[in-house]
């Protein structure tokens, strides 16, 4: 039990390591950019150089960049006080900073973004798994019959649509040209408002984002079934006499699980960072519409913010994944 | 996965016949090598096509448009002095805007793949064959760099960084654009191709014939040469053919985005973003760009799967 | 005004007030009340909400409308009434004495806050105070700095900085001066550096509208201002949605404006709505209660008007075709392009004909302009001479002339000759970043090319434009504008666009020789009190800027509205250029 104890820490220290080296890289990427920060919190008013100085130093924009970094780092653990007098601004931790362009804290903004981002990913998450997984193991099972086919058809389809233009189509021809869809054409209800309409305006995006990744992993689920039926144990249990559904059920897809599992951790760690295109196409104020925006309006803080976050999910994502298998496989620990 | 020696010992055919007649027997690789070499040729002919078509890129017909800069009618205008229609609103030929845009498409895509190629296989190549501490740096920059989100990386950085490259004077305009997009491409496509060499590689240093090679005296740079890197041939083979339609399909994404080649030059992706306002009221002209790189990848992912079934026929299935 | 519309057609002298009655308009609830309308756009999020921050005219139109009341209001109504300044708070159109240096207002009785409190002179005085703290109060009209009597410093800016300023330097007492309030706080008095006959114009900008001061909190003021109208604002979420109800503390009695016009019980803003959708949900009548805040994509005009601009009949009643108040033109900053002749030979080689098809054709994208005024302004605008009345013009462009102009400028100014004719340097032209631009810029570079001149775009992120190009370190050569003025006068478009203390002044023309002489004529003609005498000289001056080329010119528009087809009380509010938000109603 030692060696786990020891592989734990050890595997959250370099979590700890590399999130801070993604968190350091992110902020100094962003603070070398041709960008002035504070010239981009006055719009018009910017003509007047004092107003940026004002703003810079409001913003910390004026300290050297390792005490901007440190202010940073201490923010997301304490929160963090902008300006001085009546137009004071308090963002409490953890503290991503202020935005001036969309006038809130960046952690305000991510509360608000993230549920919507969960959301999507969930559902998009069961229905790809449900789908791909499914269509996986009939098309293994029926290898080179006309399902094999048909499966290996969506799966083409559904990697070379780019998911924009899957989104597009559905809502052109699927709302707006049928007059009696159910669906809406984009937006968000929050479910504590109308449930109903929360999952209205949630099926076309899951659908969307499910329908490129069913097919990859439609793709996946088959070869790796494939890719087991020829190994020895598999073999062994054919050799004893046991029925096809069991060794597929008891055999052969325990042993897919785990890269099935690990794969599906990953995309959805991935995805809670935003998933850009189907939050714009749809409509979605989820983390992708966030961060999107953010680049288009050069909202530093906040592009800062959700880089540093997207990262730390996948990051933290992948050592769960690692921990979860050290308790399964012993070997690993090493 | 045995060794294309191996096999070869077994089978008494070289493993390049063998892979050419596995090819041979799948049903969509030959139809789908064809379209792709039509598509590239299409592409490199371009210029040829314009004169044989009486087609131009850069002439704007307005004559094929009405007062209000639409295309009369319900097929995008399509005639014999248009085969694919016009672009509403200016007028270009479209099928000469989509094969000028093809060309700068594929001149991402393929830059992109060569460079993400050369870095994943240089990486790669080294952390496997060096293993130890080099291994160890650059597997811990790899989980460093998947850390990012790539896809709103490429979206942030491209603004600056085309600043920053304009600014230089070494590059202005769509160059700089181009540029950036294969760069930034290929740092964020690497770690993939890295770690698939980087276990072949790992595998094929203990093999008999490398060993016995070392144990003749061969020098580090001989043996990569000479035995590693005619084995990880049948992983890169695998890995263009994916990443040549991803890069396709992405350049098309970025642009939607309103990210990359800006106007008067096309790609494939710019006229799919313009055409996308037209899906109700002209959906000809969406669909036909639309169609077009749909085509595309889906050949070039076909033509992938059947390389990939031929190569290494472990995988087929 | 900046992007905004704003419009004309009104007889300057000081409008007498159609007081109405207050009395007789309470307690009846109107007959369309109830239901919920749903306004659809595609941007994020209002630019601001924060009424000192509102400078676009759509916008000043929604939240006047439903949220902040002004001293005085444009009247709701259709055509040129609409451009009468009518009472809103205060009790008349105002009181001016000292040679117009003087203007009084007195508030009305009975006027509050969403949270009952009663709105005094104070919360007006600190309103507009909002005004001067230009580091946070951002992007709004700053007639206030530029009307009260305060003095400047030396650089030009106020010395007074605003409320938030912790400065023991600020110049409090001055504002105090400019400002003052009666003691029973009912009447506010506006003391003004220079004579301005239209202030009860100026006081209908929302940045002379009321703030609590103990709800504001600067910047963040923007996200939840507080509603002294028949509204208030219930949510409001960047990218999704704001969604307003009813504000019970607000009396009718005390707003005849808007009393018995109150109508829906729910007002829903849906932002971030793709164009394409945004225009097909209405466009299909999928939701007969939506309103669109933007105009209809070019490419979705067939599907409504037919090729002469009039609706079709199926959307008969759902759609509006109108002249906005905006001129669009491409400014030229003059300290870039200094040399006449490339300026004209830019104007003589631009292919107006491709760019308005482009646009959607001269029925929906309007008619070539000659100048920055639109014919519109009446006694401000007289023909330039140039556009249609310029024989050497050619909607297709004139290569000919245009070369020759080259020719001229390569011995003129060999300078500006050598970069715009190098390939590797050129000419920059800013544009919002759109599809539509993008095709523009492409006949742009078609035209300039035949003349040898290379030209190269700068896209900027449509949110971002302004503040972009506005900023002189960052702007092109040339630079896509519009703009319409802020009330019935020209003083509100000459001095703005081509004086340095302009509110727009994207030309950047104060090193022009011929500079001096401008700004001389039309500082002096601010002030002439002789309205006719006054309109002559802003066309005699829009000539002069014409003559000198700084701004290409290029149409006087138009612009096209949708809504779906249980929405009544539609009609295009010409003050503001804008529909009538306050008059939507759900038709039974």
């Amino acid at each position: 039990m030692n060696g786990l104890v020891a592989y734990i820490s050890r595997r959250i220290g370099i979590t700890l390591l590399i999130l801070l080296a993604v968190s350091f890289t992110v902020y100094l990427i962003f603070a070398l950019l041709p960008y002035d920060p504070a010239s981009l919190t006055c719009g018009k008013n910017c003509n007047d150089p004092g107003i940026i100085e004002a703003n810079r130093k409001r913003l910390g924009y004026d300290k050297p960049f390792f005490e901007q970094y440190w202010v940073f780092l201490v923010g997301l653990f304490a929160g963090r006080t902008f300006g001085e007098g009546a137009a004071t601004i308090y963002c409490a931790a953890p503290s991503f900073g202020y935005s001036f362009q969309q006038h809130a804290c960046v952690t305000d903004l991510i509360f608000d973004a993230i549920p919507v981002t969960i959301a999507l990913a969930v559902g998009s998450l069961i229905l790809w798994l449900v789908v791909g997984v499914g269509l996986g193991i009939i098309a293994a099972k029926y290898r080179g019959k006309i399902w094999d086919t048909l499966s290996t058809a969506f799966v083409l389809i559904g990697t070379s649509l780019p998911t924009f233009l899957t989104g597009l189509i559905l809502i052109v021809f699927l709302v707006i040209k049928v007059d009696w869809s159910p669906f809406p054409a984009g937006g968000y209800t929050a479910p504590d408002e109308d449930i109903g309409g929360w999952f209205l305006s949630m099926v076309l995006p899951w659908v969307t984002l499910a329908f490129a990744y069913s097919a990859i992993y439609t793709r996946f689920v088959r070869s790796q079934i494939l890719e087991i039926s020829t190994e020895d144990f598999i073999r062994t249990a054919r050799a004893k006499g046991l029925s096809d559904g069991v060794i597929l059920g008891k055999h052969t897809l325990r042993a897919a699980m785990a890269p099935i599992v690990t794969m599906a951790g990953l995309d959805f760690a991935g995805l809670l960072g935003g998933a850009i295109l189907t939050e714009a196409v749809f409509n979605l104020p989820g983390m992708g519409r966030l961060s999107l925006n953010a680049v288009v309006d050069i909202d530093l803080p906040v592009i800062v913010g959700t880089t540093i976050l997207a990262a730390a999910i996948v990051v933290i994502m992948n050592m769960i994944l690692d921990i979860v298998y050290a308790f399964i496989d012993p070997r690993v620990r090493v | 996965m045995f060794s294309k020696k191996a096999e070869q010992k077994m089978s008494g055919h070289s493993p390049r016949e063998l892979a050419w007649r596995r090819f041979k027997s799948n049903k969509v690789a030959i139809p789908s090598l064809v379209v792709a070499v039509l598509a590239i040729l299409s592409v490199i002919l371009a210029p040829l096509i314009y004169s044989l078509a009486g087609i131009d890129p850069n002439a704007r017909d307005e004559d094929a448009l009405d007062s209000r800069g639409e295309v009369p009618g319900d097929w995008n205008g399509i005639s014999e002095k248009h085969p694919l229609g016009v672009i509403p609103g200016v007028g270009y030929d479209l099928l000469a805007r989509m094969l000028f845009g093809a060309r700068v498409s594929f001149l991402i895509a393929l830059s992109a793949t060569l460079f993400t190629v050369l870095l994943g296989l240089f990486m790669g190549i080294v952390g496997g064959y060096f293993r130890g501490r080099i291994d160890g740096i650059i597997g811990r920059f790899t989980d460093f760099l998947l850390a990012f989100p790539t896809f709103f990386m490429i979206i942030a950085l491209s603004a600056p960084t085309i600043e920053r490259m304009e600014k230089s004077g070494f590059i202005q305009g769509n160059e700089a654009r181009i540029l950036y997009l294969i760069m930034i491409f290929a740092i964020f496509g690497w770690p993939y191709l890295s770690r698939i060499i980087r276990s072949q590689v790992i595998s094929i240093r203990e093999r008999d014939f490398v060993l016995s090679a070392r144990a003749l005296g061969a020098s580090n740079f001989r043996i990569l040469v000479k035995e590693v890197l005619p084995n990880v041939w049948t992983p890169i083979i695998i890995y263009v053919s994916l990443a040549l339609p991803g890069y396709l399909s992405a350049e098309a994404v970025f642009s939607y985005l309103g990210i990359g080649v800006q106007p008067p030059m096309p790609t494939l992706g710019t006229i799919i973003a313009d055409s996308t306002k037209y899906m109700m009221n002209n959906s000809v002209y969406f669909f036909i760009p639309t169609l077009a790189l749909v085509l595309l990848v889906l050949t070039f992912n076909l033509l992938g799967d059947a390389l990939r079934d031929a190569l290494d026929p472990k995988s087929e299935t | 005004m900046l992007k905004g519309k704003k419009s004309l057609k009104v007889a300057l002298a000081t409008v007498t007030a159609t007081v109405l009655a207050g009395g007789l308009l309470t307690g009846c609830a109107p007959a369309n009340a109830g239901g919920t309308i749903t306004y659809l756009t595609n941007a994020e999020s209002w630019t601001h909400a924060d009424p000192q921050r509102n400078y676009t005219g759509m916008h000043i139109a929604w939240f006047g409308s439903y949220l902040q009341r002004t001293l005085t209001a444009y009247d709701r109504a259709e055509g040129a009434a609409g451009s009468a300044v009518v009472p809103d708070l205060a009790t008349d159109t105002g009181r001016s004495s000292n040679g117009n240096k003087t203007w009084e207002f007195t508030l009305r009785d009975g006027v509050t806050f969403e949270d009952g409190s009663p709105i005094t002179c104070e919360d007006i005085k600190y309103g507009v105070s909002r005004t001067f703290a230009t580091d946070i109060i951002t992007d709004g009209p700053t007639y206030a700095i530029g009307m009260l009597d305060i003095p400047s410093a030396e650089d030009g800016s106020s010395t007074y900085k605003g409320p938030y300023s912790t400065d023991a330097a600020n110049d409090t007492a001055s504002f105090d001066k400019a400002i003052t309030c009666s003691e029973d706080s009912k009447t506010i008095t506006f003391n003004l550096k220079r004579a301005v006959g239209d202030f009860n114009y100026t006081v209908t900008y929302l940045s002379f509208s009321p703030v609590p001061k103990a709800k504001d909190d600067g910047d963040q003021y923007d996200m939840h201002p507080v509603s002294t109208g028949p509204y208030k604002i219930k949510s409001y979420k960047v990218n999704d949605s704001m969604v307003l109800v009813r504000n019970d503390k607000w009396n009718g009695s005390s707003d005849p404006l808007r009393a018995n016009r109150a109508f829906p019980d729910k007002v829903v803003v849906k932002f971030g709505q793709a164009e394409e959708v945004r225009d097909q949900i209405i466009l299909a009548d999928k939701d007969k209660t939506a309103v669109s805040l933007d105009a209809i994509l070019p490419t979705n005009l067939s599907a409504v008007f037919d090729d002469e601009g009039n609706v079709l009949e199926k959307y008969k009643g759902r759609a509006l075709n109108v002249y906005d108040p905006y001129v669009r033109y491409a400014a030229v900053n003059v300290k870039k392009l200094n040399c006449l002749p490339v300026r004209q030979a830019i104007y003589y080689a631009k292919n107006f004909d491709s760019l308005i098809t482009l646009a959607g054709g001269q029925a929906f994208n309007g008619d070539a302009a000659d100048g920055v005024i639109k014919p519109l302004m009446g006694l401000d605008y007289a023909k330039t001479g140039y556009a249609t009345d310029d024989k050497d013009w050619k909607p297709e462009g004139n290569i000919e002339k245009a070369k020759a102009l080259m020719e001229q400028a390569k011995t003129e100014c060999p300078a500006l000759y050598a970069r715009a004719t190098d390939p590797k340097q050129g000419i920059f032209y800013d544009i919002p970043d759109t599809e539509t631009n993008k095709k523009a810029s492409a006949i742009w570079i078609e035209s300039m090319e035949a003349i040898g001149v290379t030209m190269k775009f700068n896209y900027i992120e449509p949110g971002k434009y302004y503040s972009v190009v506005l900023d002189a370190t960052k702007q092109g050569d040339l630079s896509s504008g519009g703009w319409a003025p802020d009330w019935a006068n020209a003083s509100t478009v000459i001095p703005e666009l081509f004086t340095a203390e302009g509110g727009f002044p994207m030309s950047q023309n104060w090193e022009d020789p011929a500079y001096a002489e401008f700004k001389k004529r039309s500082d002096a003609n601010l002030t002439e009190p002789d309205r006719k005498k006054q309109g002559a000289e802003w066309a005699a001056l829009n000539k002069y800027a014409m003559d000198q080329m700084w701004v290409i010119p290029g149409v006087f528009s138009k612009t096209q509205e949708m809504w779906g087809s249980k929405i009544g009380g539609a009609y295009f509010w010409e003050p503001q250029g804008a529909l009538s938000f306050g008059d939507l109603n759900i038709i039974k």
